[in-house]
């Protein structure tokens, strides 16, 4: 199980700035579908990078599906060798994504955000519109059953 | 009021989607807050686990 409250608290406690996409985002939204891993856009800012990786660091972070004992470094070095890392940890499985297919980076989605205050932390989330707009330009097959719940979901907004 | 500036026609594909779709999770849902629905979801993972667990526990007596 992945502890959405724990890992939001982790990065909140040490002021990541992130913004919640994917199948997070549309939870937040109302979303009944269930997932498995919570997906963040972060910023690439070489002070967020050393946040991101104080805030994750008790927990463990490894790259999720890899065979165990690779030689993974949890460092800010690593964080500025790679774009996107889908990571376990002790507290679950997450996505820490530079860039996000049809919606960019951190900056080019910031705009487009709603201010969440999820377990004491307060987080921007991507906006219900932003998300169908990036859903809809990924074209992933398998988004295509969440994409028609969020419409409905924002039909009744 | 939802903001109806999505600015896409309506997809085909999706329509049909939304056909089969519980609208009955859909409101319930939507009456929860944000935190609420995470909280809905941790359990629901749990439940899944549980599943899953129980699952290869059975097949794994039948061997």
């Amino acid at each position: 199980m992945t502890d959405f409250a724990g890992l939001l608290r982790a990065l909140g406690k040490t002021e990541v700035e992130f913004i919640i996409v994917g199948g997070a985002a549309a939870t937040a939204h109302g979303s009944a579908r269930l997932t498995q891993d919570l997906d963040l856009v972060y910023s690439r800012q070489p002070l967020n990078l050393q946040r991101i990786v104080r805030a994750l660091a008790p927990y463990s972070p490894y790259l999720r599906g890899a065979p165990p004992g690779l030689p993974f470094e949890w460092d800010v070095s690593t964080l500025q060798r790679g774009l996107n890392f889908t990571l376990i940890t002790s507290l679950g499985a997450i996505d820490l994504l530079g860039e996000i297919a049809g919606g960019g980076s951190y900056e080019n989605l910031a705009a487009d955000t709603i201010v969440l205050d999820l377990f004491g932390i307060r987080c921007r989330c991507l906006s219900l519109r932003r998300l169908i707009e990036v859903k809809r330009a990924a074209g992933r097959p398998r988004d295509l059953e969440a994409i028609a719940e969020l419409e409905l979901i924002f039909s009744r907004q | 009021m939802a903001d109806q500036s999505i600015n896409m026609l309506p997809d085909p594909v999706i329509e049909r989607y939304k056909r089969d779709l519980d609208v009955t999770l859909i409101i319930e849902n939507l009456k929860l807050t944000a935190e609420e629905r995470f909280v809905r979801l941790m359990k629901l993972q749990e439940f899944a686990e549980e599943l899953d667990r129980a699952g290869k526990q059975k097949e794994s007596g039948r061997d």
